[in-house]
């Protein structure tokens, strides 16, 4: 596209939005409150996912060993761990370190093991994984590696629940794929509306444009400019509202959304998200805009 | 009689047509039979009655319509088998001035001369000094701010003018380009058309003014109830 082409297209789309702001500012509304409900979504399970990865961070996988195991039996399984597939970090927790560990951390707790003679709780392995093994399937090799071996009792590693979140995660990524496959296609529809009404009301332009020599790329463009700028406004605007409500309504939500995320501190789509989001609506415009000139090309 | 054009300077001509009818209803004829050439540089005025298909022929020769039977070439391309496609960029060779104008009323009056360029891709400098020197040309450089629809009925058959020479075609096509304006203002208009013509562009004029005949029949066609019944010279003053 030339310069002279570009600058003539930028300046009829304009014009027509201009000419018909009504109609602009639906395909802009429409655009923004779609673009709000998915952006919502994707703050959600960016969030969640944010937290996942955090587990992942923290995933320890702690080998309860039997009681009758002594302290050097203990620092061969703690050497055997220690060459385990995966294996980054081993911590041999004694029996008494044990529960040193757990006044320090339940100090409110810390009465509940007065009057035993010795530590009530076992000895144990506190495994951290490398980081590229901090997953179901790295864990699973693990377990396998050590499992069976003398002295070795019970394994935990919270496996279970960090499973089950993740499922929440991913049925929050399917949720919002199916809102996705609903408010798209309406909203497609409303910009190519959107389009159409522009396009009747700037006829008897185009067909002059046509009789001079226009081409259809000359004659489109305008139009599939204004479908863009429409659609990135509106992604603006989606923004823009989704910053609002993140900032104003959290703290109202904030209960509910600790179910959600723990205690992790929210935080708002990044710089790229952001640009995604005023993307897909110039790309929500354009597609708009596109199925309108075709619907017009049919027709005629 | 018509005359045999299509024997005479076959290679000269820019526009040709070859037994060429059109009709819009089956056994109703707007044009029949026609059989023409306008050659390199010629001037030539289209005349009848309303409803002869004189607008019928020239929307045919820049491609606003396919003619129904035979052939027409425009500017070498045959317009009968020509893809949609290809009919702007012949238009981009043809300068229209339409009966009614067919200006952008959202646009200004250089805007209005400037979009015969854009469509070309002219870069905005050159566009800018061709569209001034234009509307100097037609005496509207005063009134380049202004939109159409403030602009008398002279003014805006000027424009239309302006439009359709500002990217020099090689073929200027006028549909009554005087139609409702007073004898000196049309004795202006044919003015300017007649000065383009003498740079060596082919202009086919529809009229139906007997003043202007008189005066630019250099060569008239004249048409009747869709059929070419005359091609000669009428008494044009040297």
């Amino acid at each position: 596209m030339s310069l002279p082409f570009a600058q003539t297209a930028l300046r009829t789309a304009l014009s027509s939005m201009r000419a018909s702001p009504v109609t602009s500012l639906v395909a802009v509304a429409t655009i923004g409150l779609c673009l709000l409900l998915i952006g919502a979504f994707v703050l959600l399970v960016a969030n969640m996912e944010r937290l996942l990865d955090h587990f992942g961070e923290e995933i320890r996988v702690s080998v309860y060993l039997s009681e009758e195991t002594d302290i050097e039996a203990q620092q061969q399984l703690a050497a055997r761990a220690r060459i385990a597939p995966g294996v980054l970090e081993v911590e041999l927790l004694t029996r008494e370190a044990a529960l040193e560990r757990f006044r320090q951390h339940q100090p409110e707790h810390a009465t509940l093991f007065e009057g035993f003679g010795e530590s009530p709780l076992p000895a144990s392995l506190e495994i951290l994984l490398a980081p590229e093994q901090r997953n179901e399937q790295g864990v699973a090799i693990l377990v396998e590696s050590l499992s069976g071996l003398p002295g070795i009792g019970e394994l935990g590693y919270g496996h279970e629940w960090v499973s089950g979140y993740a499922h929440v995660v991913s049925l929050l990524y399917g949720a919002a794929v199916a809102l996705c496959c609903v408010l798209l296609p309406a909203t497609f529809l409303i910009v190519a509306g959107t389009i159409r009404l522009s396009l009747y009301a700037r006829r008897d332009e185009i067909e002059i444009v046509r009789l001079i020599g226009g081409s259809r790329g000359f004659v489109a463009s305008p139009l599939l400019l204004e479908g863009i700028t429409c659609g990135a406004c509106g992604g603006l605007l989606g923004l823009v509202l989704l910053y609002l409500c993140y900032r104003l309504l959290l703290p109202a939500f904030e209960g509910g959304l600790s179910l959600l995320i723990g205690t992790a501190e929210p935080v708002f789509l990044g710089i790229g998200a952001a640009c995604g989001l005023i993307a897909a609506g110039a790309l929500l415009g354009l597609l708009g805009a596109t199925i309108a000139l075709l619907q017009d090309e049919l027709r005629s | 009689m018509p005359r045999d054009n299509v024997a005479r300077g076959a290679s000269d001509a820019l526009v040709r047509l070859f037994h060429v009818s059109k009709s819009y209803l089956a056994g109703s004829f707007a044009l029949r039979d026609i059989n023409l050439e306008l050659g390199r540089g010629e001037f030539a005025l289209l005349t009848g009655p309303s409803g002869a298909g004189k607008t019928t022929l020239l929307r045919l020769i820049f491609g606003a319509e396919r003619p129904s039977e035979g052939q027409l070439l425009v500017l070498g391309r045959n317009i009968s088998r020509v893809g949609g496609h290809s009919v702007a960029p012949l238009r981009r060779r043809i300068g229209v001035v339409f009966q009614d104008f067919k200006l952008l009323p959202r646009h200004t009056v250089e805007q209005n001369v400037g979009i015969a360029l854009d469509v070309m891709g002219v870069p905005a400098r050159e566009k800018r000094a061709r569209v001034f020197a234009m509307l100097k040309r037609v005496g509207l450089e005063a009134r380049r701010a202004h939109h159409p629809l403030s602009l008398s009925g002279g003014e805006q058959q000027r424009l239309a003018i302006a439009r359709a020479l500002v990217n020099r075609p090689q073929l200027l096509l006028a549909d009554e380009p005087t139609g409702n304006l007073d004898p000196d203002l049309s004795i202006e208009i044919m003015e300017l058309i007649a000065a383009f013509a003498s740079s060596g562009a082919t202009v086919l004029v529809a009229t139906h003014d007997h003043g202007l005949l008189r005066r630019y029949g250099r060569r008239v066609l004249r048409l009747e109830a869709g059929e070419l019944v005359d091609d000669g010279v009428s008494g044009a003053q040297p």
